[in-house]
């Protein structure tokens, strides 16, 4: 018995050993990002919303529609109840919760629409493949999806397309033949921009600070960090990215990976940007019981709700994130325009209750606004 | 009684009665209860093309669950399988696309890295003596970490369309993977129950140090299971990345778990020497269908693990007590 156990004792140091040199030696690799083209936006504070503006002109009139279609059905649903289901990455957090509600508020104001909301228990590829395709099975009228993976759920979304199921994606893309209008809640670079931006009015150009990320495979949060990377290479170089941490989409783990970063950097970190809505309010608990608030500035993408209690103290000052109860209202809308027949490929904008007019971008897109800032002067009016 | 003085040849009924009683017999009538009380919850749940989709579905499963039926009835447990799975996508996807590799041979590659890293386990299990529970919990954390390692977090897309056939055909009107597995567990299961092989497991299984004396070639059998195992998720890593068509490092996370739970609820003894590939087959199909009748009767994904939780624990002791009971009388 003792022998076993001190063999295994041995074993596991070895395979510590063994993988040591493997993360230390990739770490100039590690910050996450993917390879796709980045397309950082000017430099400067306090104009996004100007650039944006001319960003979106410029690739409406570059796209065409790449967006996929539902076959015929044999009756026309327009101005018809309509069943819809709606499968998020993942059910049981803040995040979706608030897109649900946007659906039920869009559901409510329309009056044909049933919107119910059923996904994996856990942000499993397999699991919300296998969910789609039940309601295939069962016969809905439409599906509003946030993708795992852009690539393995394009078979079972063109799979719905065939059988004349309408489907409308927010929150994370799919391959864009494989649905027909994407909701996106805000373009990668905006978001870079902002995060960055963040840092830099925080910590000043000389900052140097740690993310904390979902998965290096997740794919929103490998594009913000790719145009982070990007943006802050084209304006503030002197900033020092020190390392990237995964944490799922996990409130203790995220919490461990912040404290690694206040532990192993000490003195020398001046911010953590935490890039899930998880992350955000752990990192900023982690630094609020490690007293160094006044150290380290938290931002990144965070919900109300949880970052009130920090937002308010003062440990921090900003976070940014699109209303997911705004996205989930617009995609909502945007399934009833298309089956409705009012919302057809080529068209330049839609109109979305009390969001009014949004602009299509990037062929087959439908984009919800710039980046929202939450600070200690707003943060009270929202509930999600 | 009656029982102890009758040792002539079963008849029928009593051979039907043994049957009924066995743990297969009881899971087989729990599943059938299932079935037909999901069947009237909804019209949409037993169509033949439904069931065919399920079964597309559960390949994965039931081809690691074969492995898995073998090393439990030894009194081991493989807790790597679903890293193995996602090592084994990452190796395919990575030769082919970034060392170039011709798709077959990356394939192959693939299937033999995944088969290797089996072998591992079973090197350090039967050579250094650590325990399968703690040598497979470190493996799965460690070939999760290769394939992250390798694939720095990129996937890997674009496979011709041939490639797809194995995932997301089919043959004679039936998905092409449970083709596989039809025949994985015709072969496996008859390995198990009829040959010299299996016998050697279960003896392996209820009393390693026996099996040792009376002459088994105990290590190599251990050895063979263990690689096995890896073989087989590699399949199913294959199968995986050509059915959801591209590659990713977090492929077949807690896929263990579904295994295991597929293997007990099965009725193989997580202490070793009793089990069958037939229930083994019964749990994962009674798992797979209640997660989908399920969803197909309007209950939502959060409450179906509810029921499936519900349903394991509710059959291990319905089984329980049968054996029991059929052990006093």
């Amino acid at each position: 018995m003792k022998r076993t156990l001190a063999i295994t004792l041995i074993l596991a140091l070895l395979l510590a050993l063994v993988s040591m040199p493997l993360s230390a030696d990739g770490h100039e690799r590690w910050d996450g990002a993917d390879d796709l083209a980045v397309n950082p936006l000017a430099c400067g504070m306090g104009d996004e919303m100007m650039d944006e503006g001319d960003d979106m002109e410029e690739e409406m009139e570059m796209m065409e529609y790449d967006g996929g279609m539902a076959a015929m059905g044999d009756m026309d649903m327009a101005g018809m109840d309509i069943v819809v289901v709606d499968v998020p990455k993942l059910i049981g957090i803040g995040y979706f919760a608030a897109t649900t509600l946007g659906q039920q508020q869009a559901a409510e104001e329309l009056g044909n629409v049933s919107v119910s909301t059923d996904g994996p228990t856990d942000a499993n590829i397999d699991d919300q493949i296998q969910v789609i395709d039940s309601y295939i099975t069962q016969g809905v009228d439409g599906i509003l999806f946030a993708a795992n993976d852009p690539v393995a759920i394009a078979p079972v979304l063109r799979k719905t397309l065939e059988s004349g199921i309408h489907v409308v994606g927010y929150d994370a893309n799919s391959e864009p033949d494989a649905r027909e209008w994407f909701v996106n809640q805000a373009e990668f670079n905006g978001i870079g921009k902002a995060l960055i931006d963040s840092l830099v009015s925080q910590k000043g150009a000389d900052a140097s600070f740690g993310i904390v990320t979902s998965t290096f495979t997740t794919p929103n949060q490998a594009r913000w960090v790719a145009e982070m990377w990007a943006y802050a290479d084209k304006c503030f170089s002197d900033l020092d990215w020190l390392e990237t941490l995964e944490a799922q989409e996990d409130a203790g783990l995220s919490f461990q990976q912040a404290q690694t970063l206040i532990n192993k950097y000490g003195e020398d970190l001046d911010g953590i940007i935490a890039l899930t809505s998880v992350a955000t309010p752990a990192s900023a608990d982690a630094v609020n019981q490690a007293g160094v608030c006044e150290d380290v500035a938290v931002t990144g993408l965070g919900l109300p709700n949880a970052m009130r209690p920090y937002i308010s103290s003062g440990c921090v000052q900003e976070v940014y994130l699109w209303n997911p109860v705004d996205l989930g209202y617009a995609a909502v809308y945007v399934l009833r325009a298309v089956v409705d027949g009012e919302f057809k490929p080529g068209d330049s904008s839609v109109m979305a209750g009390r969001l009014g007019e949004l602009m299509v971008v990037n062929g087959s897109e439908v984009l919800l606004g710039p980046p929202f800032a939450f600070t200690a002067e707003n943060v009270d009016d929202f509930d999600f | 009684m009656q029982e102890t003085q009758n040792p002539r040849n079963p008849t029928a009924s009593e051979k039907l009665q043994r049957l009924l009683i066995s743990q297969e017999g009881v899971l087989f009538l729990i599943m059938l209860v299932s079935v037909l009380f999901l069947a009237t919850r909804t019209d949409k749940f037993l169509t033949i093309d439904n069931l065919l989709q399920q079964g597309r579905f559960m390949t994965e499963i039931g081809l690691i669950a074969i492995p898995m039926t073998y090393i439990i009835i030894t009194g081991g447990i493989d807790l790597s399988v679903g890293s193995i799975l996602g090592l084994t996508a990452i190796v395919l996807g990575w030769t082919w696309q970034e060392l170039g590799f011709p798709l077959e041979l990356a394939i192959i590659t693939g299937i033999v890295s995944g088969t290797v890293a089996g072998f591992i386990n079973g090197l350090f299990i039967v050579r250094v003596g650590v325990p399968p529970l703690i040598m497979t919990l470190a493996t799965l954390a460690l070939y999760r970490g290769l394939a992250e390692g390798i694939s720095e977090a990129r996937s890997a897309r674009g496979y011709p369309e041939w490639f797809f056939q194995l995932g997301q055909g089919e043959f004679l009107g039936i998905p092409s993977q449970l083709w596989l597995l039809i025949v994985a567990v015709v072969i496996f299961g008859i390995i198990l129950a009829r040959t010299r092989l299996g016998r050697a497991l279960y003896a392996i299984g209820n009393n390693e140090t026996g099996a040792r004396f009376s002459g088994l070639t105990v290590n190599r059998h251990l050895l063979f299971i263990y690689a096995f195992s890896g073989f087989m998720s590699a399949v199913a890593g294959y199968i995986f990345v050509s059915r959801v068509s591209t590659t990713r490092s977090d492929m077949g996370t807690g896929i263990e778990l579904d295994v295991i739970a597929a293997v007990v609820l099965g009725g193989t003894s997580i202490f070793g020497g009793t089990g069958s590939i037939p229930g083994t087959m019964i749990g994962v199909v009674l798992i797979q269908l209640l997660k989908n009748g399920l969803v197909l009767a309007g209950v939502t994904s959060d409450a179906t693990i509810v029921v499936i939780g519900s349903v394991l624990i509710f059959a291990i002791l319905v089984n329980n007590f049968i054996q029991r009971r059929s052990g006093e009388s």
